[in-house]
């Protein structure tokens, strides 16, 4: 299985723990990873707001550069996975669309054929590589583990762009199952987690990320699990700003789920990525490290 | 409203009966009165322009889609709100933090750029390089859609 992986920004950036535990389990589980060279932002919800017909262009350069790898896209971030899964299928369905970024594309290049398809990390895990050879890739279960899982809002939403996959939170969740944990059911788990808002309004988002964390503690989570990196990040600095504005405490350590499958799978994080954590995972690690 | 609705993600406004389900199931609206799509929506189709492309309240938006998925008339709220950001922008109003993002990706190719800290942590760890970036082909694109020209109106 080989794919053109898109790293996105945001992950290389600020969380190499979680691309350094992708590129680790992936060739256990026969995936084969090419690093797409040249490419530029997906062009997240940001850029879009600013403007339409540059979003279109910029993530149709970056198909098209998979369209000449003759590679499908695997993304790690759920802003990639909707940028480029959007504008792929719209490029793909409106022949006026197309025509008119292609002729954008031009000056590059470049032409948005739409040979390709973007898949997201977790759902190639689920439907590619398959649960059974997951499953038998555990040698250190998380027997006992409730984890909250944070799909994202994009893994899912909107359901028009995932029409008839059994996939998305659903494969999420049973690839935390897995590991030996429990996915466990909380009120908000659909909801935002508010990080879209940072830059914008932070004080706004806060408040959505502290609405989250509360349903996760009610219903007795040990700790979160994400897939997208921007939740990966409110939720794990939002618990330190929490503290400090409302003295508020959740102790509930954030991992990505490529993290999780990582040490599940006997491999160990080393001391720079466990110290990347800003709410300490050392409570999740010494349950493998107790077998 | 009509203005709204001729652009290319702003065609939902038409289809809106006003029942308020977006607001009911939005996040934003759970936690502040600021923000209340469904207000939004009849502040368009009565066609309060200034109201409607004020600094503010395009932007409370997170994008999450979930009032897309609920609306039982596909009323794409969600992406009328990219419509009317997108015309608040033409007007200069852009709040500073999508200013940055816009900045950095005209000089840079990507939104986010790693520190310092993480290129040496990367280089340390043994990890690759930061994947690779054509700023020139990016700059290339962004300069026949305008948006350098679109960006410089903001503050």
């Amino acid at each position: 299985m080989k794919y053109a992986f898109f790293a996105g920004c945001l992950i290389p950036a600020r969380e190499p723990q979680y691309e350094n535990s992708v590129q680790k389990i992936a060739p256990k589980l026969g995936i084969e990873l090419v690093a797409m060279k040249g490419v530029n932002c997906c062009a997240p919800f940001s850029i879009q707001s600013l403007d339409h017909t540059s979003w279109l262009a910029l993530a149709a350069r970056n198909l098209c550069l998979a369209e000449k790898m003759r590679l499908n896209i695997v993304t790690l971030c759920n802003d990639c996975y909707e940028s480029l899964l959007m504008a792929n299928t719209i490029l793909k369905e409106n022949k006026e669309t197309r025509d008119e970024v292609n002729n954008i594309l031009v000056d590059v290049d470049l032409e948005f054929k739409g040979k390709i398809d973007v898949k997201i990390f977790s759902d190639v895990l689920y439907e590619d590589v398959g649960l059974e050879k997951v499953k038998n890739a555990i040698k250190r279960p998380f027997n006992g583990l409730r984890i909250a899982v944070q799909p994202g809002c994009h893994l899912s939403k909107p359901k028009r762009l995932h029409f008839g996959q059994r996939m998305g939170v659903l494969a999420l969740d049973e690839l935390v199952e897995a590991t030996g944990a429990t996915s466990i059911p909380y009120e908000r788990k659909e909801a935002c987690c508010g990080g879209p808002l940072r830059g914008i309004n932070d004080e706004v988002a806060l408040r959505v990320a502290k609405q989250k964390l509360d349903s996760m503690k009610a219903a007795g989570a040990d700790s979160i699990v994400t897939v997208c990196p921007f939740c990966y990040l409110e939720l794990d600095m939002g618990q330190i700003e929490i503290k400090r504005h409302v003295k508020e405490e959740y102790d509930l350590p954030v991992l990505s789920f490529a993290e999780l499958l990582r040490i599940a799978m006997g491999m160990n994080l080393e001391d720079w990525e466990i110290k990347t954590h800003r709410i300490p995972i050392t409570k999740i690690l010494n349950i493998v490290e107790a077998k | 409203m009509h203005e709204v609705a001729n652009t290319p993600r702003g065609r939902g406004v038409l289809a809106c009966i006003q029942c308020g389900r977006c607001t009911s199931s939005c996040p934003v609206a759970r936690v502040t009165e600021e923000h209340n799509p469904r207000k939004l929506m009849e502040m368009i189709i009565l066609g309060l322009r200034s109201d409607v492309l004020s600094e503010r309240l395009p932007w409370y938006c997170l994008s999450c889609f979930t009032c897309l998925d609920r609306c039982p008339q596909g009323g794409d709220v969600g992406e009328v709100m990219f419509a009317i950001r997108n015309l608040t922008v033409r007007e200069g109003k852009i709040p500073e933090g999508v200013l940055i993002q816009a900045k950095s990706l005209f000089e840079n190719g990507r939104v986010v750029t790693a520190s310092r800290m993480a290129l040496i942590q990367r280089e340390k760890y043994g990890l690759n390089e930061e994947p690779s970036v054509d700023v020139e082909a990016v700059r290339q694109i962004l300069k026949k859609t305008r948006f350098d020209k679109l960006i410089s109106k903001g503050k």
